[in-house]
């Protein structure tokens, strides 16, 4: 009897597990499986044959080299811009909050409604060309050429920052004023008082940004495809647009390899970051 | 004084995250050919003429405002209405049956006292931060094996069992008292009573968190009607928009602006829903 009052809860969790395993977990092994065949019916055993090739194929390469580059510029860059802003929003109260809500602003719109505009900002004819040929530049082929990467990166920032400025917000407003009271007391200037008290405390928040920053850095493939559809410039070919062009290939064996890949890389990097989260949280 | 940097800072921010929607807000009120003089790409006789290369000239405000994008937009091509018709077949029923599973989950993991309850949740959170790349070859195959693939359900289904919601309300769990729960226990109430009379009114604020997160997401479906959706009238709105441009920009605008008023009026209602929500999202 006791048994069962201490399992009954999982009445209440057996729908979100059930699909869980039908939509999540069961077609996942079951793609783990392709990845290892030759064929999608009636394959055979191939090792690691569908990894070699992935892997050696040269689409796949510049999608991975393209992400990784794509990442490592963005992220960081990100996380800098959000926690000054995030700064700012907090020497503010009501304004803060206005500047908040404008801030959030670009994650709610839908990508397709934002398309329009960054055609016209970016293109050969756009609007950042006019402002460049009138202070006497030479206008740059922003959309197809390795421009593209700076477009790319500012799309991602103008996106995604609000998200990471509200979890730096609501993480500095939890550090308790008497730290830095205190430390005034003592004599501290602002800069010291930001690098000894505000960054320490905010240490956790930071990497559980890291983590967020990097979810949402996959999330801005949706406003590379609208803008450039399936083959963009070579230098912002992403992971993405390899995957969803294997789909139009239906070559389910690479795609399967490279799901795999993904799912792996991105689990190792998350679960890395929460072990590194949990050692430097008080 | 202080302040004056840090003011400046985020007047310049906010004015930038503004910009595209205040541009996408004046272009819906142009004529159709002062969009055409303004952001069309083509060359015109008179520009070969002269030699120089014209420029899309953005405004904020149109030289004469007129609703007439907004009426062919919502009246007179009933495509757009279709499209728009399509997103919402695809939003609400994924956005709804998500709220519901997760907070059905959110309990059964709080009553659910056992190790194997840590274990399923840790499975949830590695699921949950995978990109969308990584599932859709998964969703695709369970797709194929229930013969949805070529379904609204091969969108929504995914997305009703998407672990994300049952993460977020649970961390929205850590605030609640557990003395409530130990009181009405104790006078005897059982678990759907609890569920409906204690869980659910203090979570409000996280469902109402969740909604919004989940219908930002699936108001923006791009990738999944790319693989699934074989039909351009079947398409969500995101998806038609971006190949609006070559032949009707004229209405872009206009259609842009009715798409995005949803998701919108949505966060002015409800910024500290978002904010909660993201918060939530960044608990460990």
């Amino acid at each position: 009897m006791k048994a069962i009052k201490r399992h009954a809860g999982l009445v209440f969790l057996f729908p979100s597990l059930a699909g869980m395993i039908v939509f999540y977990l069961w077609p996942f092994l079951r793609s783990v499986g392709y990845a290892f065949t030759d064929k999608t019916i009636n394959g055979e055993f191939s090792g690691l044959s569908n990894f070699i090739s992935l892997v050696s194929g040269k689409s796949y390469q510049i999608g991975v080299i393209n992400t990784l580059i794509f990442i490592g510029l963005s992220l960081p860059g990100g996380l800098a811009l959000s926690l000054i802003l995030s700064l700012c929003v907090n020497s503010f109260k009501k304004a803060g909050k206005l500047a908040m809500l404008l801030l959030l602003i670009p994650l709610a719109l839908p990508s397709g409604s934002t398309v329009f505009f960054w055609k016209s900002v970016f293109s050969a004819k756009g609007a950042l060309n006019a402002m460049l040929v009138h202070f006497g530049q030479a206008p740059v082929d922003w959309l197809d050429t390795s421009a593209s990467r700076v477009v790319i990166i500012a799309i991602y920032l103008w996106k995604s920052l609000g998200y990471s400025i509200v979890l730096f917000s609501s993480a500095l407003r939890s550090i308790p004023k008497e730290y830095s009271e205190a430390s005034s007391i003592d004599g501290a200037g602002a800069i010291s008082r930001l690098f000894l008290i505000t960054l320490p405390c905010l240490a956790p928040t930071i990497i559980l940004a890291t983590i967020m920053g990097l979810i949402n850095s996959f999330k801005i493939f949706k406003e590379i495809y609208v803008l450039t559809g399936s083959y963009p410039n070579e230098s912002i070919y992403m992971t993405q647009h390899f995957l969803n062009n294997m789909f139009t290939a239906l070559n389910y064996q690479k795609l399967s390899a490279a799901t795999m890949l993904l799912a792996l890389a991105v689990s190792l990097v998350s679960q890395g970051l929460f072990w590194l989260e949990r050692r430097v949280s008080p | 004084m202080k302040k004056v940097i840090p003011a400046i800072l985020l007047a310049l921010a906010s004015a930038l995250a503004l910009f595209p929607l205040l541009v996408t807000f004046a272009g819906s009120f142009m004529t159709e050919t002062e969009i055409m003089l303004r952001y069309s790409a083509a060359t015109t006789v008179f520009d070969l003429a002269s030699g120089t290369t014209r420029f899309a000239q953005m405004s904020l405000m149109p030289n004469r405002a007129t609703l007439s994008q907004y009426l062919s937009v919502l009246f007179l091509q009933p495509s757009f209405l279709i499209l728009l018709g399509n997103s919402a077949k695809i939003a609400l029923p994924a956005v709804a049956g998500n709220v519901v599973v997760s907070t059905l989950a959110a309990y059964g993991f709080h009553a659910w006292k056992s190790k194997a309850s840590d274990a399923v949740f840790a499975v949830y959170v590695v699921v949950m931060l995978m990109p969308l790349q990584a599932v859709i070859v998964p969703n695709y195959i369970i797709a194929d094996t229930l013969g949805i693939k070529d379904s609204y359900l091969a969108i929504i289904l995914p997305g009703i069992f998407s672990p994300f919601g049952a993460f977020l309300i649970k961390q929205a769990m850590k605030s609640l008292d557990p003395a409530c729960f130990e009181a009405a226990s104790a006078d005897g109430a059982g678990h759907f009573t609890l569920f409906l009379r204690i869980f659910c009114p203090q979570m409000k604020s996280a469902m109402a968190a969740l909604a919004m997160l989940s219908f930002i997401e699936h108001w923006n479906i791009v990738e999944q009607a790319v693989v699934f959706i074989k039909d351009y009238y079947r398409e969500p709105l995101s998806v038609y928009l971006s190949r609006i441009a070559s032949g009707s920009a004229g209405i872009a605008f206009a259609a842009s602006c009715v798409y995005m008023a949803f998701p919108l009026t949505l966060l002015a209602m409800g910024q500290d829903s978002l904010e909660m929500g993201i918060e939530l999202s960044g608990i460990k």
